[in-house]
């Protein structure tokens, strides 16, 4: 939807705003980022693993997409080399990455070359976006271009975006948006060049359009418009999939993230679930015995904190937590305490990491005391690190 | 209105645009301060921007080396004010030559790198200026660098000023950019200044330059240092991983530029705050749940999940659940959870949990606009220890067998480290582009000063180890000691037996230690601190030398709650000893030698001595600690020798405000402990050397110019003739220079006595290292020594001596410590009184060390 709104010169994440000085026209959210959006929401739709963005520029787009979780191939792909190192860092893991990481590998590269030109490394994706890219090139290039995108790498999907000419009507001035677009096309001009390519390289369109066009102007389209192309045929995927072509792209920034997939990271997190559910059984166990002793405590009504409280000592009962409660119980015996890998593994993220109670062990192995036939975990009832 | 007090009322009257959730960048590069890593950091700061480029103008205008610095907040700029401060060129007698000459000679391996530079090697530096304006540092730095001219040079940029290692080809450049969306700008960039690599500027520079080499080596910035969260060591049981990492720093030492690190641990906890928090009211029920979970939580720094931002937990707000909206930068209204499900990709679990409260400093401008983010407990993870934790004996012992470092093990991580730098790819261009050249690990001459002799009162002995000479004490008399006649023990009714053989231990090792003591009067109360301090107060009269607590655990209100009574408001030594330390077979006389010793030194005894060949000295220890129990104040403790011999002391203690300067109180002090001293000895002591702890970085100016001051009146004022001469010495037991010995294919800790007085010191100072420790396991960090005032005229290796010697003197430990006796009683005085009694002690207790 689109506001008037005298005020335009806001900055937001490094990224001048969308329309230029003198425009009257502003969107809500900013034009780049409702493409952006787009992109996003079509990988939250089809959970592509390979996703590159040929001109990548500040690399906002790969920013956004690094958090999504099915990802493990993230590409960027720019001819300006200062930015890509610039902004290399931008995508590196989080230290959190480290303390919690993600459940499948990531391996971000940010490649400084052409995308005209045939790189071996950009074969085999799911996802190839070219947003605000085409309009850039002149004809020459143009004409090369879909020869590399839909021909040589032959993505399952491209998403391309240009503006859309038939809305710069509501634009006072008449140049192109961006003195370096070679072209601004009207929707018959794209769709006509989209159809051709889809055809040629048989992928079927579909076309859309973010930046909705205000009350009473409906007619002129989206202010940016778009064509999704899918792949018809999947045969050729094994032709596709040989990597002994040229690397013609120059590496500028690479980096792999943390994940479960790694043994040592996956290991850790599944030493330290355990460890956090049998504290948590442990707790539980301290408190009953202690609930024995002690009168229940009567809450202040008024109290804000008391919801957040009042159920932590009495959880309520999810499945998951019903489906432990199937399991062997937790046991003492001395001053130790034992949580049997059975229970254990009830827990969901734990059965979701280690599968079953073997798997589990194997895990444990060396790092966690087991009780002498290893089937359950033992530590001390009373810790001394209470605090 | 306290700190807490405000931050709580804000919290109440939350306008929408205060309240922010964590900064939503998703920029993955640490919090970072203004210009030191503008340039290596990506995450462009929109907190106060309208204002960045006015301020830097406005810096600029004045365009002197000064405002750079000055500008700019964190450690460089404290730092450079201290290296500013040239105290040397005023001491005559160091002007030419600083160093001692004693002891033997000792070769030593430091962890200081050589950074060579061309002879003729500049810095240029260049005001960048944008038409039409921009605000955004990010995007100003991504048009410049954009830019082919300037990409393949050595560059460091914070939006305004440009550095070059190459000059330009025009004094004042043009160049035009666009945006992405299209827009032209026009960037000016004119030549300001050029600089010599002696100038302070380059060494932020640098400084820079290594940061983002780290960076490149896959590190983090948290707080100064950097780590590498890839290589943790874990402590699953304690749910702790250790991130191993590096103190790191550029600096101009004697006559060359030098690269040091030193390792270091970030210890994180692996549970998020809200499991920490949901844990902590397991444990302590629910009716003082939020009271715990702020005073644990309240202080600490949490790392956010979502990108790789620390921020301080200032408050905890009950009232905000996730599920409550808050505004975004657009104006737009979201959830919190719907806010993180979009930006993140992160589904909450807990959707009652509150916010964390963390006020953000903005780093431009001093306004009251202080800017609050509100932080979801699920996505934080706890870095640092919670206070309690660290009284927790088996994880403090985990932990510090995880980090102690051997000396060879140290060795081989700063070796690895250099190898990385000089390898990785990355970060050998970056330091090629700007001409540094990272060279090897320096070396350098120490000397081992002659260990000391000590002094007993019928013998001289030379100590086997000076690590520990209580072996050698066991037959001998100490030098002077109170008969205990009148006192009093308080234990509870379990802890009697134990108590009677104790005491009975006490007296056997009391008789050949000189120590008499006399059956005292033994009161049985309940296990409880009340109990205690109500015996206390009803049977300690003016008629008792001293009080013995046996105390059943070591619950603090015990402790805190008898020390305050009898160091305050009934001004009587006590002694207060754990029962369960009286139960350890075997062990029972060594145990009770100890105290003993610490009983006789409350009395007003005295243990030991060493000679000191100036005849009338007194030494002074200055520290400064923060108050445990009320921000904005701290403990000033200041103890003086009242006798030639230095073994008498002399103490007082203030309570004061953050903001009040320390000195305040200095003369005071000064003047009471010259009173006593007249009085004992008749006359007034020839020579004061005063050893000054607890200084902050970038105070040094602030002793130079109020603290001395007031130290010189005192002494002036003294005496109307000849006034004592006065020297002052700031101590420093962390720096970051670190020295060891090569024996054969091994690295091995130097011998206490250990001298550095070159290499790794600074030209402008005064000031020289000093080992007088021992340790078994583990690398000793040496003591920096610092005169910046002197007008002993001592020479150099008789205060490096002196120094040492000092280290002997503390009666708590029979061995040597890091840093001379009259700062480890003030040490032990201010803890005292900030852990504990929160008040000031009695001026009657002010001729013992009630304190030990």
């Amino acid at each position: 939807m689109a506001e008037n709104n005298i005020e335009c010169n806001i900055v937001v994440d490094g990224n001048v705003e969308e329309v230029p000085n003198k425009k009257i026209i502003k969107f809500n959210p900013p034009l780049y980022k409702q493409r952006y959006q787009f992109v996003k929401n079509l990988v939250e739709q089809h959970q592509p693993k390979k996703v590159a963005d040929l001109g990548c520029g500040d690399v906002c787009l790969l920013v956004i997409l690094k958090y999504q979780k099915c990802i493990e191939e993230l590409v960027g792909v720019d001819i300006n080399e200062g930015r890509l190192k610039w902004n290399g860092s931008r995508l590196s893991p989080c230290m959190g990455d480290h303390l919690d990481p993600r459940e499948l590998d990531l391996v971000i590269t940010l490649y400084h070359g052409s995308v005209l030109e045939k790189d071996c490394r950009l074969l085999g994706f799911d996802l190839v976006a070219c947003i605000e890219l085409i309009e850039h090139f002149d004809s020459e290039d143009l004409a090369k271009f879909p020869e590399v995108v839909f021909g040589y790498m032959s993505p399952a999907m491209i998403v391309i975006s240009t503006p859309n000419s038939d809305f710069n009507s509501l634009f006072p001035s008449t140049v192109f948006r961006d003195s370096d677009h070679k072209f601004e096309w009207s929707r018959m001009q794209f769709q006509t060049w989209a159809l051709d390519m889809a055809n040629r390289y048989s992928y079927s369109v579909e076309f859309t359009g973010v930046g909705e066009p205000p009350a009473g102007a409906e007619d002129v389209g989206c202010c940016t418009q778009i064509g999704v192309f899918r792949k018809k045929a999947k045969a050729t995927e094994s032709a596709v999939l040989e990597h002994h072509g040229e690397h013609v792209y120059e590496v500028i920034y690479t980096t792999s993230y943390p994940s479960l997939q790694q043994m040592n990271y996956c290991r850790r997190v599944v030493t330290y679930l355990v460890y956090r559910e049998v504290h948590r059984m442990k707790r539980r166990c301290q408190v009953s015995l202690r609930q024995h002793e002690l009168e229940p405590e009567s809450a202040d009504p008024g109290n804000p904190t008391r919801k957040f409280i009042s159920d932590l000592p009495v959880p309520v009962l999810t499945e998951a937590d019903k489906a432990m409660e199937m399991t062997p119980q937790p046991f003492c015996i001395g001053d130790k305490f034992y949580v049997p890998l059975e229970r254990i593994i009830a827990c969901p993220r734990l059965r979701h990491i280690c599968g079953n109670v073997e798997k589990l062990r194997e895990f444990l192995a060396d790092v966690v005391e087991l009780n002498c036939d290893g089937s359950a975990v033992k530590v001390d009832l009373h810790d001394c690190g209470d605090y | 209105m306290s700190g807490r007090a405000r931050v709580r009322a804000r919290g109440m009257a939350r306008s929408p645009s205060a309240a922010e959730v964590g900064r939503m960048q998703a920029s993955p590069s640490p919090l970072s301060v203004a210009l030191s890593d503008s340039e290596a950091s990506s995450s462009s700061d929109h907190v106060g921007t309208s204002r960045i480029s006015q301020k830097y103008e406005g810096g600029l205008s004045s365009g002197d080396a000064g405002c750079t610095v000055k500008e700019r907040g964190g450690k460089i700029r404290r730092e450079m004010t201290d290296l500013s401060v040239c105290t040397r060129e005023k001491l005559a007698h160091v002007r030419d030559c600083k160093r001692g000459s004693s002891g033997i000679p000792v070769k030593l391996v430091t962890n200081l790198f050589n950074l060579d530079l061309p002879q003729d090697w500049r810095l240029y530096q260049y005001h960048v200026t944008y038409s039409p304006d921009i605000e955004s540092r990010r995007l100003r730095t991504a048009l410049l660098y954009s830019r082919r001219e300037l990409s393949n040079k050595a560059k460091a940029f914070d939006g305004v000023i440009l550095f070059l290692s190459q000059k330009l080809e025009e004094k004042v450049m043009e160049l035009s950019s666009e945006t992405q969306r299209g827009e032209t700008v026009k960037m000016t960039i004119t030549l300001t200044r050029e600089l010599p690599a002696s100038s302070p500027v380059c060494i932020q520079v640098f400084s820079i330059i290594f940061k983002k080499i780290l960076k490149k080596l896959s590190m983090y910035q948290i707080g100064r240092n950097f780590y590498k969260p890839s290589e943790p060591v874990e402590i699953p049981r304690h749910k702790l991983s250790l991130w191993p990492g590096f103190a790191i720093s550029v600096s101009h030492f004697e006559s060359k530029l030098l690269f040091g690190a030193d390792v270091s641990y970030k210890i994180l906890r692996n549970e998020t705050v809200l499991e920490f928090m949901t844990d902590l009211c397991h444990k302590t029920g629910m009716s003082c749940c939020t009271q715990t979970c702020e005073k644990q939580l309240i202080g600490l720094i949490v790392l956010t999940r979502y990108n790789n931002k620390t921020y301080r937990i200032d408050d905890i707000d009950w009232s905000v659940k996730p599920t409550h909206t808050f505004q975004k930068r657009d104006g737009t209204e979201i959830t919190y959870v719907d806010y993180y499900k979009q930006q993140y990709d992160i589904t909450l679990s807990d959707l009652n949990q509150p916010v964390l409260v963390s006020l953000l400093k903005n780093k431009r401008n001093d306004d009251a606009d202080v800017r609050m983010a509100h932080l979801i407990p699920e996505l934080c993870y706890l870095t640092g220890l919670p206070g309690q934790a660290t009284s927790d004996f088996q994880l403090m012992k985990a932990v510090a067998e995880e980090t102690r470092l051997s000396p060879l093990g140290r060795q081989q991580r700063l070796a690895r480290l250099a190898d990385d730098i000089q390898r990785n790819k990355d970060a050998r261009f970056e330091l090629e582009t700007w001409g540094l050249h990272f060279g090897c690990q320096m070396s350098l001459t120490g000397r081992v000063v002659p260990s000391e002799k000590i002094i007993i009162q019928d013998h001289i002995c030379e100590p086997v180890s000076a690590a520990d000479w209580s072996k050698d004490m066991r037959t001998c008399k100490i030098l002077s000691a109170q008969s205990l006649n009148k006192w009093l023990v308080i234990c509870s009714n379990r802890a009697e037996s134990v108590t009677e053989s104790f005491l009975n231990c006490l007296r056997r090792v009391g008789r050949p230690l000189g120590f008499n003591v006399d059956q005292p009067k033994i009161m049985k109360v309940q296990e409880n601190p009340a109990a205690f301090l109500h015996a206390i107060q009803k049977y300690v009269d003016p008629e008792v030398q001293l009080v013995m607590c046996i105390l059943p655990s070591n619950q603090k209100s015990y402790y805190d709650s008898i020390k305050k009574y009898l160091s305050s408001d009934c001004p009587v030594p006590s002694q207060c000893v754990l029962a369960q330390t009286l139960n350890k077979q075997g062990m029972m006389m060594s145990i009770a030698t100890k105290i003993a010793l610490q009983m006789t030194c409350k009395l007003g005894g005295e243990l030991w001595a060493v000679e000191i060949p100036l005849k009338s000295l007194m030494v002074v220890g200055i520290d400064v600690c923060k108050d445990a129990f009320s921000q904005g104040m701290v403990v000033v403790g200041f103890v003086a020798n009242s006798n030639p011999r230095i073994t008498r002391w002399f103490s007082r203690c203030v309570l004061q405000r953050t903001s009040a300067d320390v000195a305040d109180c200095l003369k005071v002090f000064m003047t009471g402990a010259l009173n006593r001293w007249y009085k004992h000895n008749h006359g007034l002591p020839a020579r004061i050397i005063v050893y000054r702890d607890g200084v902050g970085d970038g105070q040094l100016k602030t002793l130079i110019e109020y603290e001395i001051p007031q130290l010189l009146s005192s002494v002036s004022e003294a005496s109307s003739n000849t006034s004592p001469k006065l020297s002052v010495i700031v101590v420093r037991k962390k720096c970051l220079p670190r020295f060891l010995t090569e024996t054969g294919r091994t690295l091995q800790n130097p011998p206490p006595g250990t001298v550095v007085d070159s290499g790794a010191t600074r030209p402008e100072w005064y000031d020289f290292y000093l080992i007088s420790r021992v340790t078994c396991r583990g690398t000793i960090s040496p003591t920096y020594y610092n005169v910046i005032y002197d007008d002993n005229g001592l020479k150099p290796d008789h205060m490096q001596r002196l120094t040492f010697k000092l280290c002997h003197l503390y009666y708590n430990w029979p061995g040597l410590i890091s840093v001379p006796a009259p700062c480890q009683y003030a040490h032990k005085l201010t803890f005292l009184v900030a852990q504990s009694t929160h008040k000031e002690p009695s001026l009657e207790l002010a001729n013992s060390l009630f304190y030990l």
